[in-house]
């Protein structure tokens, strides 16, 4: 694998050429705040803008998005400069706005010394929830799960994701990886009497044989198995208990 | 409408490859005025693409409606010479007297009332079509005149 | 007949298509424009009548009826237009009952039937050759070279006039050749930001892969722009020649020209033209002999303004959601399926074959240092003349908009002109020397794009402009970055307030902070461009925003809850037309005496304002 030396922060560091400034970053203990990118899935980032940074190369300079710039030879990153503060707390503060329910934003924002909203909340046709349509959970169902039970739909401020016509979803595995990847915590799951309830479908749970605890829903090991050709009774104990 | 024949009649025309999901849909919203949920599902078992990846498309596009659209389809020109030009006034006459609000239906299913963002007709400043008929020049005052001349009510 | 095998070979039909045409040339022909303004003002009876008059008469004419007709002749105010030649005498708003006194006057006769020619408003002055009325006079029309005066439907229309010689010439070079020679020629891309041509080629050709692919962007979505609807739908083969020749330039075998959904003419011309260019073996297996293979899909939009972002673009032609991706990797590296992309737009492409035929130092001796070349603008909004202009670079926005556009309409004061659609700006009048070109436009806070220029009267308010693009933004963005999604309905919530007399003086502050925040931070060319035409605005007429803001007026009469509606006693003549016209029927007074609007009920519908002919009904 190509190496290059790229510099963040005054500091320089040898890097993979082709990563992403985000990982470099964080695995040299420089944080970067970031919502929509998760490293296990290449097709997440680039959506909610808070990992904006300075790059510097070629002479010129431009905000890119951490999550997906790739590390070139020379590139000089700056995490910490006015523009990126500013930026960054106009994301945050549009975020807020967006949804004022939300921990994580509000936490982030704190961080950033925002803590009021300057102007109206979104009180549009949007319900009020912990969604910032960052495309993760969609991007989490297809690309790692491979079932593509939701996807993104609408355009601009409607945007959101969803089940096709917001009914149950036939393919939908009640896996709950969506909810599990969600920055904020917006995708309900819920888990009552061996039934996990997600994005309006009921999923019976199997049982582990040993401890009795529901722990997968049906519907995956259905999955699991016919993708994989394992063996069904593999899934009998749960984890703790193979 | 569940007979599948009637979508993959339409399918059947293009190549089996993701490059013909948008012109089939627009095929199926010109053919019954709308897309189906039925056709969606259909075209997603033929071309093996997830129902989502359809739906999502069908949500995006604004040539594509997943209600069903009036028998007749009026739209008022937004561009911007048409807007300087009075498109606003002109729509909101249509919304008054249809009783309408932009980008619905009628409640009696006869008209839809859109907005187009330019139809490149710009040197005839402010346009509105009648079922896919160019009016150019309009006005405000007689729109409802053009409109009921056209459908001949 | 048998396709065209070898360069030779399409040079002697070119001979065998000229002999025909030299054996009538003298015969009189009759052009009547199709575009799709002409048709919407009546050409297709027009053309009826015209075959109408012919049948019965017996006259040997060689006339553009029916599927003869020509693409539009860009001057769609003043439609239907018809052309007669060889007189070169255009007739302005011809109607069916007009069409027995031109065959009898000019055809038979040879004299001009006054009535219908351009007659100049300012000096009265009648202009009946084509090529001399001001509209036209001050053109120079390369992109439009054959549109008006070719049946697009026709290849041979095509062939005759000229057409496929620049791609016989370019399947003799070297492609490298050919890439310098666009890169030579200084040619921008006509889409919006200007990329040099040439440099986009060559990056293109640099990266190793088998597989390349050619884009032409006919997505036209500037609103106020429509020279692309008018190239693909009156001359679709210089766009397809233009393709072919890229695609021989950068070894790619497959092409897609990209259509907006709302231009169905456009697909029709341009899927009958590629039919015909593949029958002729112009397009396919074996281009005219030289074992070069290309062909070219049509793919239609679906009606998304994002989807004339380049990234976007690609991911709609593979049949997915046009969402654009960050631009880290260009698509000259990782375009369409991930191979190497080049991407250029309906004008930059029929520009090519010309640029390859006669060389790029003629192409680069016409504009300005930065932008060669012409450009054609759609000139459109409050102005006299209005319709497809194309003139050399480095025009200035006055000379167009006085000696083409004839002055602005009803002689009302010209305020400024916006270009570049919702990623441009608001020019005002007192800038209106500045030379039309890449840098200078984007140097003055706004920008090309693709050629929309609209002008705006006194009766035009700037901060209903901003609210007007901003609003159509909120409505075009694809909602997957932050500060495009959230961010522009929170600028729409704050021009709203000003523009309704809710605004206070934090909500300037606030929408330049806001703008800033697009321009730096969002995803796509479409997001950081979105804060121009509201930046100019404020830049340019802050006085406007003051006005809204301090005094709750619309200067220019337009925002509705600023204003009221009045009758001028001194000039109604009490027809009582407004009074049967009001929806509201809040307009009362006796026959022959002034009327009064009842302003507690008036919904400001402009109904009044439009039937009077006294021009008694006052906003202020």
């Amino acid at each position: 694998m190509e190496k290059v030396n790229v510099t963040i922060d005054g500091r320089t560091f040898e890097a993979v050429k082709d990563k992403c400034v985000l990982e470099v970053a964080h695995e040299n203990g420089i944080y970067i705040p970031s919502l929509c990118y998760n490293s296990e899935v290449t097709s997440s980032g680039g959506s909610c803008r808070v990992c904006l940074v300075e790059a510097h190369q070629g002479g010129r300079m431009r905000l890119v998005t951490a999550c997906n710039y790739p590390v070139r030879k020379g590139l000089e990153v700056k995490t910490d400069t006015p523009l990126v503060r500013r930026i960054r707390r106009g994301v945050l503060e549009l975020l807020m706005a967006r949804v004022p329910d939300s921990e994580v934003i509000r936490e982030m924002a704190a961080a950033e010394g925002l803590t009021e909203v300057r102007f109206r909340e979104d009180t549009g046709e949007n319900e009020r929830y912990k969604c910032i349509a960052c495309a993760l959970c969609t991007n989490v169902c297809a690309e790692v799960v491979g079932v593509y039970a939701i996807s993104m739909i609408n355009r601009g401020a409607d945007k959101k994701p969803a089940t096709p016509y917001l009914k149950p979803s036939d393919v939908c595995i009640g896996c709950g990886a969506c909810a599990y990847a969600c920055p904020t915590g917006a995708i309900t799951l819920k888990e009552k009497d061996g039934v996990r309830r997600i994005w309006g479908k009921d999923f019976p749970m199997v049982r582990c044989s040993v401890c009795g605890t529901p722990y997968i829903p049906e519907a995956q090991v259905d999955w699991i198995v016919k993708r994989t050709g394992k063996d069904r009774s593999f899934f009998d104990k749960c984890p703790d208990h193979r | 409408m569940t007979d599948v024949a009637q979508f993959d009649r339409i399918i059947e025309r293009y190549e089996k490859t993701e490059e013909s999901l948008l012109a089939i849909l627009q095929d199926f919203q010109r053919e019954f005025h709308y897309v189906p949920e039925e056709g969606i599902r259909r075209l997603s078992e033929v071309m093996e693409v997830p129902e989502s990846k359809i739906y999502a498309m069908g949500t995006f596009y604004k040539a594509l409606s997943l209600t069903p659209r009036g028998r007749h389809t009026i739209k008022v020109c937004t561009g911007t010479a048409c807007h300087l030009k009075g498109a606003p006034l002109i729509l909101e006459t249509l919304e008054r007297e249809l009783k309408v609000k932009r980008n619905g239906t009628t409640e009696d299913g006869e008209f839809t009332l859109e907005c187009v963002n330019c139809v490149g007709a710009c040197a005839m400043a402010p346009v509105t079509l009648v079922d896919e008929v160019y009016h150019g020049q309009t006005r405000a005052s007689k729109v409802m005149d053009i409109v009921k001349k056209q459908v001949g009510s | 007949m048998a396709p065209i095998d070898s360069i030779g070979g399409l040079e002697a039909y070119r001979r065998k298509l000229a002999e025909a045409a030299e054996a009538k040339a003298d015969m009189p022909t009759v052009l009547v424009c199709f575009g799709t303004g002409c048709q919407a003002n009546g050409a297709g009876p027009v053309a009826e009548a015209f075959r109408k008059v012919i049948d019965e008469q017996g006259l040997k004419l060689d006339v553009n009826l029916g599927i003869k007709t020509t693409g539009c002749h860009g001057y769609c105010e003043n439609g239907p237009l018809v052309a007669i030649r060889p007189q070169d005498i255009l007739y302005l708003k011809v109607k069916p009952e007009d069409v027995p006194e031109i065959v009898e006057e000019t055809i038979k006769g040879g004299r001009t039937v006054e009535r219908l020619v351009y007659r100049d408003k300012a000096t009265d002055e009648v202009v009946a050759r084509y090529s001399e009325i001001p509209f036209y006079k001050h053109q120079h029309r390369i992109a439009l070279r054959h549109i008006g005066s070719i049946d697009p439907t026709d290849i041979d229309d095509y062939i005759l006039a000229g057409g496929y010689a620049g791609l016989a010439k370019a399947l003799a070079m070297d492609p490298e050749e050919i890439v310098s020679e666009v890169e030579r020629s200084g040619l921008r891309g006509r889409g919006g930001a200007g990329f040099p041509a040439g440099t986009k080629w060559r990056s293109c050709l640099a990266v190793e892969s088998d597989v390349r692919y050619v884009l032409c962007n006919g997505d036209e979505g500037d609103p106020g722009a429509f020279m692309d609807r008018s190239i693909m739908e009156g001359d679709p083969h210089s766009v397809i020649e233009g393709m072919i020749i890229g695609a021989f330039a950068l070894g790619s075998h497959q092409g897609y020209i990209y259509v907006r959904d709302e231009y169905p003419l456009a697909v029709k011309n341009l899927s009958i033209a590629l039919e015909a260019a593949r029958e002729k073996g112009l397009l396919g297996e074996n281009i005219l002999g030289s074992g070069f293979s290309f062909d070219i899909k049509i793919s239609r939009g679906g009606g998304a303004f994002v989807c004339g972002e380049s990234s976007a673009l690609m991911r709609s032609v593979a049949g997915e959601v046009g969402e654009p991706r960050a631009k880290y990797i260009r698509s000259v590296e990782k375009g369409l399926y991930d191979k190497p992309t080049v991407l250029n737009n309906v004008e930059t492409w029929a520009n090519v074959p010309e640029i390859i035929l006669k060389g790029a130092d003629w192409y680069a001796s016409m504009g300005t240092e930065g932008s060669k070349g012409t450009k054609v603008f759609s000139l459109v909004g409050k102005v006299n003349n209005t319709g497809l202009v194309e003139v050399p670079m480095g025009i200035s926005i006055r000379e167009l908009v006085e000696n083409i556009g004839g002055g602005v309409l009803g002689g009302k004061k010209f305020k400024a002109v916006q270009t570049g659609g919702p990623s441009g700006g608001c020019i005002p009048e007192r800038l209106a020397d500045l030379p039309i070109d890449f840098d200078s436009l984007t140097e003055a806070g706004s920008m090309m794009g693709s050629g929309g220029i609209i002008v705006m009267d006194e009766e035009t308010c700037m901060v209903d402009v901003a609210r007007y693009f901003t609003n159509f933004l909120v409505d075009e963005s694809c909602g997957k970055c932050t500060p495009c999604r959230d961010g522009l309905p929170r600028i729409l919530d704050l021009l709203t307030d000003i523009t309704e007399g809710r605004g206070g003086e934090e909500h300037v502050a606030l929408l330049e902070e806001l703008c800033d925040l697009l321009t730096w931070g969002a995803l796509c060319g479409l997001g950081t461009s979105a804060a121009n035409p509201v930046l100019s605005t404020i830049k340019y007429f802050r006085d406007e925003y003051d006005a809204h803001i301090r005094d709750k007026k619309c200067p220019a009469g337009v925002c509705k809850a600023l204003i009221t509606y009045s009758i001028d006693p001194e000039a109604c003549t009490g027809c009582r037309l407004c009074a049967k016209n009001c929806p509201q029927e809040c307009i009362t007074g006796k026959r022959k005496e002034a009327h009064v609007i009842d302003t507690s009920k008036c919904i400001k519908c402009g109904v009044c304002k439009d039937v009077c002919t006294f021009d008694a009904v006052r906003i202020s």
